[in-house]
C-alpha cells in the first residue's frame, strides 16, 4: 500500500504522501519543516527587535509595531517553533528506542502535526489581516480584553488549534512508551531520550489543559459576550495569570526535559561511555516534572499574593535545583574519563553544561522573593530565560539536528559547516544574553520598544544586537549546510557515528517504514551496545520473521485540521461591530457570514470524525516475503 | 492492533473465564445496588427534613463512597495492569486540590497570605 504510494515519483503523488502520512518518521520530517520555518520566522522578529534596540531613540519599528513583533517572537518560538522541533525528534527516535513499528496511535500523531501546522498559519496569518497580537506572549487578560483589532483573537484561537495538537501528541507518546516497548525492554532500560519524553508526554497532559480551558475563557470573553476577566462587570484578571502559569511552568519543563534527554544520548555515545547514575538522571527527571507543577506563582510574585504564599513557591521553586543538580554533575561524570570524540552534537552538549547552569543560578536567584521584587520585568528576566532556553532547549535542537540528520535522512550534515555554525551561535548567543543581566541591573525595564541617550544603555544594547547578528549568521551558515547536504545526497549506512549505543542506531539506513523486520529482543541498557560488546553486533530478534500489521494512510487528519483552521475565521469575526462586543472590537465592520464560517468550519471537523467513526479501517499486513526481500538487499548492500 | 482472527479456547479455559466473568458479573450487580441504595438515602433524607448541616456531611461521606465504588469496580482500578491509570489519577487530583486551594484563597477570598 505505502509501497505503491513510493514508487510513483511525481511531485504530487510525494505531497500526497507527506498529507496523508501516518508514519512517525514522516511525521517527524513533517514537524522538522514546519518548526523549522516558525524558528526562521522568530528568529527574523528577534533580529528586528534587536536592530530596533541597537541604538538609544530608534525609530526603526513604531511602539505599536514593537509590541507586536516582540509577541509574536515569545509565541512563535516557544509553540510553533521550540516545541514541534522537539516533537520532531521525539518522533523520529523514540518508537525506534523502544522497538516498536510505529506509535500507539498513528492517526492521532498525524492529526496533531496538522492542528499544529494550521493553528500557526493562522496565527501568522495576523501579520496580513489587521496586526497581530501585541499583549505580550503570556497575554495577561489586563492588557489582552483591552488590545483593540483581532491581533488576540488571532492569539487565543491559534493557540488553542495547535495546543489541541500537542495535547493529542503528549497522550499518544505517554500511552506509546507504556504500552509498546519491545521484549526485555523494562522501563529502567529504556534509553534517557525516551525518559524524557514520557515525562514531558505527562506534563502536557496536565499542564495543557489549563491553558485550554484558559484560552476558552478569554475567547468567550472576547468573541462571545462573557465577563471572566472583565473588571467592570465582575470579572478577575488574576485567574487568567494563574491559569496561564499553571500550565507555563511545567510548559518550560515540556522544553527543557526532551532536550536533557537529547544531551544525555549524546554525552554517552561522544564519552563512548554508558550513562552515569542512570537510575538518579530517571529519578531526577520525573522529580524535576512533579515539582514543575507546585512553583507557578513565582512567575506571579510581585501581584501581591501575601508574603506565606510567596514563601511557599519560593521554597518549591529553590527545590527543583536539587534535581536539575544532580542532572549537571551526573553529566560531568559521564564525560570524566570517557574517550570523547568533538563532533559538532558533542560541541553543543560541552557548551549547554555551562551555558545552561548560569541560567540556572539567575533562576535560584529569582526564586528568593524579595530579590525578585528588584529584577521583575527588567532585562535581567529576559537574559535568564534566553540562557534557559537558548542555553538549554535550542542548543539541544541544533545538537539533535545534527545528530539525528542520518537517522532521519540517511545523510550526514557536514560536520565543518556544524562546527562554524556552533561557534558564530555559540559566541553570539553569549554575547547577544551574558550583557543583558548587567542591563536589567541597572534598570533596563523589558517589553520596551526604546530607550533615552545618556542613561548608559548604549554600548551595552549595541554589544547585544551585535551578538544577534552572529546567532543569525550562525543559522545562515546551517541553512547552507543543510541545502548542501541535501543536494549532494551523500547516503551513509548503518550507525553512521560509530557509537550508537541504543536501538535506533542497530536499523539499517534510510529505516525501513515498518521499522523492525523483527522486534528486537533488549538484553539491558543501551541495547545495540551491548550487542556490539558482548553479541555478534546484532540485534537478537523476539519473534520469528512472519506478516505483520500496519496502518493505513489518511486524508481525514489533514481535513480534521482544516474544519477547525476554517472555524477559527468565523470566531474571531463573530464579534466584529456587535453591540454587546468587548470596545476592542466594537467599531469594526460587521461580517454577517462569520457565523455561516463557524459553523462550516466546524461540520466539516464533525463530519471528518463520523467518517472516522463508522468506516473501519483495519489496516494491511505486510508479508513475509517482501520483509525478507528487503532484509536480502539489505544484505547485499552491506557486502 | 488486534489480531483479526482469534485462537479457540480449551473447554477448562472457557470455564474458567466463565467463573471469573460470573464473579465479576456479580460484584459489578452489587456495587450497583448499593450506589443506588445510597442514592435513594440521600433523597430520602432530604424528604424527611433532616438538619441541614447533618444531610450535607452525610451526603458528602456517600458522594465520596460513590466515587470510591465508581473507580475501583465500574472503572476497573482494582484490577491488575490499572497502576498507570492509577498513578495518573492520583497525581492529577492532587494538582487539581492545590489549584482549587491555592483560587480559593488567593483570588476568590482576595486576601493575601
Amino acid at each position: 500500500m505505502s509501497q505503491a504510494t513510493a514508487k510513483k515519483n511525481g511531485v504530487w503523488a510525494t505531497i500526497w504522501e507527506y498529507m496523508t502520512t501516518v508514519d512517525h518518521k514522516k511525521i517527524a520530517i513533517l514537524y522538522l519543516i514546519a518548526g523549522g520555518f516558525f524558528f526562521v520566522l522568530g528568529g527574523i522578529e528577534a533580529m528586528l527587535i534587536r536592530i530596533q534596540l541597537a541604538v538609544p531613540n530608534n525609530d526603526f519599528l513604531s511602539a505599536g509595531l514593537f509590541n507586536e513583533v516582540i509577541t509574536m517572537h515569545g509565541t512563535t518560538m516557544i509553540f510553533l517553533a521550540a516545541m514541534p522541533l522537539l516533537f520532531a525528534f521525539m518522533n523520529a527516535t523514540v518508537p525506534l528506542q523502544i522497538g516498536a513499528r510505529d506509535v500507539a496511535f498513528p492517526f492521532l500523531n498525524s492529526l496533531g502535526v496538522w492542528l499544529f501546522i494550521f493553528g500557526g498559519i493562522f496565527l501568522n496569518l495576523s501579520w496580513f489581516l489587521g496586526g497581530a497580537p501585541d499583549a505580550g506572549w503570556t497575554s495577561y487578560a489586563s492588557l489582552s480584553i483591552a488590545s483593540p483589532g483581532h491581533g488576540v483573537d488571532f492569539y487565543a484561537l491559534g493557540l488553542q488549534v495547535s495546543g489541541a495538537g500537542t495535547l493529542i501528541s503528549g497522550i499518544n507518546f505517554v500511552t506509546t512508551i507504556i504500552t509498546m516497548r519491545a521484549p526485555g525492554m523494562t522501563y529502567m532500560r529504556m534509553p534517557l531520550m525516551t525518559w524524557t519524553t514520557l515525562v514531558a508526554g505527562v506534563l502536557i497532559v496536565f499542564a495543557f489543559p489549563p491553558l485550554t480551558v484558559g484560552l476558552f475563557l478569554l475567547i468567550f470573553d472576547r468573541m462571545f459576550g462573557s465577563n471572566f476577566f472583565i473588571v467592570e462587570a465582575g470579572g478577575n484578571t488574576i485567574i487568567w495569570e494563574h491559569l496561564f502559569w499553571i500550565f507555563g511552568h511545567p510548559e518550560v519543563y515540556i522544553l527543557i526535559l526532551p532536550a536533557f534527554g537529547i544531551f544525555s544520548e549524546i554525552f554517552s555515545t561522544f564519552a563512548r561511555k554508558r550513562l552515569f547514575g542512570y537510575s538518579a538522571m530517571v529519578f531526577a527527571t520525573v522529580l524535576i516534572g512533579f515539582f514543575g507543577f507546585m512553583v507557578w506563582a513565582h512567575h506571579m510574585f510581585t501581584v501581591g499574593l501575601g508574603p506565606t504564599a510567596n514563601a511557599i513557591f519560593a521554597l518549591a521553586t529553590m527545590a527543583i535545583a536539587v534535581p536539575t543538580g544532580i542532572k549537571i554533575f551526573n553529566w560531568i561524570f559521564t564525560i570524566w574519563g570517557g574517550s570523547i570524540e568533538f563532533t559538532t552534537p558533542m560541541l553543543y552538549a560541552l557548551a549547554f553544561i555551562p551555558s545552561f547552569v548560569m541560567g540556572g543560578v539567575t533562576g535560584i536567584m529569582q526564586a528568593v522573593a524579595p530579590a525578585d521584587y528588584q529584577y521583575h520585568d527588567s532585562y535581567f528576566i529576559v537574559a535568564h530565560f534566553h540562557y534557559v532556553i537558548v542555553g538549554g532547549v535550542v542548543f539541544a535542537l541544533l545538537a539533535g539536528l545534527h545528530y539525528y540528520w542520518p537517522l532521519m535522512f540517511a545523510t550526514m550534515l557536514s560536520e565543518k559547516l556544524g562546527k562554524i555554525t556552533f561557534w558564530l551561535f555559540f559566541i553570539g548567543f553569549h554575547m547577544t544574553f551574558l550583557i543583558q543581566h548587567f542591563l536589567g541591573l541597572w534598570g533596563m525595564p523589558r517589553r520596551v520598544f526604546t530607550y533615552l541617550d545618556g542613561q548608559g544603555y548604549n554600548a551595552a544594547n549595541m554589544i547585544s544586537s551585535l551578538g544577534a547578528g552572529l546567532m543569525a549568521l550562525g543559522v545562515i551558515v546551517l541553512v547552507i549546510n543543510i541545502i548542501i547536504t541535501v543536494a549532494k545526497n551523500q547516503k551513509v549506512g548503518r550507525d553512521p557515528w560509530g557509537d550508537g549505543r541504543t536501538l535506533e542506531w542497530s536499523l539499517p539506513l534510510p529505516v525501513p517504514y515498518y521499522n523492525f523486520a523483527q522486534i528486537p529482543l533488549v538484553r539491558g541498557l543501551d541495547a545495540f551496545w551491548i550487542e556490539k560488546k558482548e553479541g555478534n553486533g546484532e540485534m537478537l530478534p523476539a519473534e520469528s520473521l512472519d506478516d505483520f500489521h500496519m496502518p493505513n494512510n489518511s486524508i481525514i487528519p489533514f481535513v480534521m485540521s482544516l474544519g477547525l483552521f476554517v472555524a477559527s475565521f468565523g470566531a474571531l469575526y463573530f464579534a466584529s461591530g456587535k453591540e454587546w462586543a468587548i470596545d476592542a472590537v466594537a467599531d469594526l465592520p460587521v461580517r454577517p457570514w462569520a457565523f455561516w464560517v463557524l459553523v462550516i468550519g466546524l461540520a466539516i471537523t464533525f463530519i471528518s470524525m463520523i467518517t472516522r467513526s463508522f468506516k473501519d479501517d483495519l489496516g494491511y499486513y505486510v508479508t513475509k516475503e517482501e520483509v525478507l526481500r528487503d532484509l536480502e538487499e539489505q544484505e547485499r548492500g552491506a557486502k | 492492533m488486534a489480531e483479526l482472527e482469534a485462537k479457540s479456547m480449551t473447554d477448562t479455559q472457557l470455564r474458567n473465564l466463565r467463573r471469573q466473568r460470573t464473579k465479576e458479573m456479580r460484584l459489578q450487580l452489587t456495587g450497583f445496588s448499593f450506589m443506588i441504595f445510597l442514592t435513594f438515602m440521600a433523597f430520602g433524607m432530604v424528604a424527611l427534613d433532616f438538619n441541614a448541616t447533618f444531610i450535607m456531611g452525610i451526603v458528602m461521606l456517600f458522594a465520596f463512597i460513590q466515587v470510591v465504588l465508581q473507580f475501583y469496580y465500574f472503572m476497573h482500578m482494582k484490577d491488575k495492569g490499572h497502576e498507570f491509570a492509577k498513578l495518573f489519577m492520583v497525581v492529577g487530583m492532587f494538582f487539581a486540590i492545590a489549584f482549587c486551594v491555592t483560587f480559593i484563597y488567593i483570588v476568590w477570598i482576595g486576601q493575601p497570605i
